[in-house]
């Protein structure tokens, strides 16, 4: 896929790592509760990012259903592979 | 703007572009007045279209610049005269381009993040691209379901999660593992934890990825209420579509959670399942 080449998936659906004091995987010790906890909330994408803010819908239908009843345009970001759903 | 102004809808354009149904052709209609085509072809249609409610076309950009959408959106807004009209009610749906998550089964969040080993950049959209974490959806069976509650990891499962899941998709659509590069995998539950580890290498060596699993289950009543679970290990390689992975071995971790249906993109089919749901599910 060229999604990346042109598109608006790095400007609105991608975001900074939180993941400062993690270890690298060769010098890690093995897995436990602490480590566990921590990448799981840090692998984890924030609730408060900008992207995710907007009402995105994910079928075309459903969106021109909205449109229709509204007035307002439709925007169609359309990716090989989601946009909501890769990276 | 974009909130308010518009109604915004995010599609894997590999999907509308192929569906033979009624919104197959209203996106094709919208694709085709554009510079880039309906898709016919067999080419890529992804890009940033806005349209009028009736379908017509009115601007398209496949640009990433903030800038550059904002002049598109301004542009569109300025020429969008809005008219009354009805809404398109989906007289045929092409099931094979609108899989449904399995019945009794679970869906499960699936993210990634590299955890070290990029080179310092000042590019703009590098710094993006080496901090980004990844998202994508894990489906399980019922069947699946009922045996993870019984404290077993079928095989099945044990197979798709690492052959589409535990991949680098942080730049971009991942190559998802063959079957034969699967070395080594191994997964169980033990009382309320779930471990495991995984070796996941090409014929060639060029990528690979050997992790450990380690992750938290809860059962209520037959029904599996939490599934955590991460893997954390050295990744090497990338794909066509991945370019600019850092060099050699890399930490790679992936966070698995059970989706509770309030994020629209728990709706989302697998990557792995583009086309193929079958398969997903039952190689």
């Amino acid at each position: 896929m060229s999604r990346f080449h042109g598109g608006l998936a790095a400007t609105l659906f991608v975001f900074s790592g939180l993941l400062e004091g993690t270890l690298p995987a060769q010098n890690a010790s093995p897995l436990n509760d602490e480590e566990f906890g921590k990448i799981l909330s840090e692998v984890n994408t924030p609730l408060d990012k900008p992207w995710r803010q907007v009402p995105w819908k994910i079928s075309l239908l459903e969106a021109q259903n909205q449109a229709a009843r509204t007035g307002k345009p439709i925007f169609i970001w359309a990716m090989d592979g989601h946009p909501l759903g890769c990276t | 703007m974009l909130k308010e102004k518009f109604v915004p809808v995010a599609i894997d354009q590999a999907y509308q572009r192929r569906q033979k149904d009624t919104e197959g052709d209203f996106y094709r209609k919208i694709a085709g007045a554009s510079p880039r085509g309906d898709g016919s072809g067999g080419g890529t249609t992804q890009g940033l279209y806005v349209a009028a409610p009736d379908g017509s076309y009115l601007g398209f950009s496949n640009h990433r610049s903030p800038e550059r959408i904002r002049r598109l959106l301004l542009d569109c807004l300025s020429r969008y005269q809005p008219a009354q009209t009805q809404s398109i009610r989906a007289e045929k749906t092409d099931a094979r381009y609108n899989p449904q998550p399995p019945k009794g089964g679970l869906v499960v969040r699936v993210q990634a993040k590299i955890l070290d080993g990029y080179q310092p950049t000042d590019d703009r959209w590098k710094k993006i691209f080496q901090s980004a974490i990844s998202r994508d959806n894990l489906w399980i069976s019922g069947e699946e379901h009922r045996s993870l509650a019984r404290g077993q990891v079928p095989d099945i499962l044990q197979r798709r999660i690492a052959r589409f899941h535990l991949v680098d998709n942080t730049r971009g659509e991942p190559p998802m593992w063959k079957m034969a590069e699967i070395r080594k995998l191994e997964m169980r539950i033990e009382g309320k934890s779930l471990r495991g580890s995984v070796h996941l290498e090409t014929s060639d060596s060029s990528r690979g990825y050997v992790a450990e699993l380690f992750g938290k289950l809860q059962v209520k009543e037959g029904q599996v209420t939490r599934l955590d679970l991460v893997a954390r290990g050295d990744f090497w390689g990338e794909g066509r579509y991945t370019r600019n992975a850092p060099s050699g071995k890399f930490p790679l971790a992936i966070s698995f959670r059970l989706a509770d249906g309030k994020d629209v993109a728990d709706r989302i089919p697998p990557q792995g399942s583009r086309g193929w749901v079958r398969g997903y599910l039952t190689e």
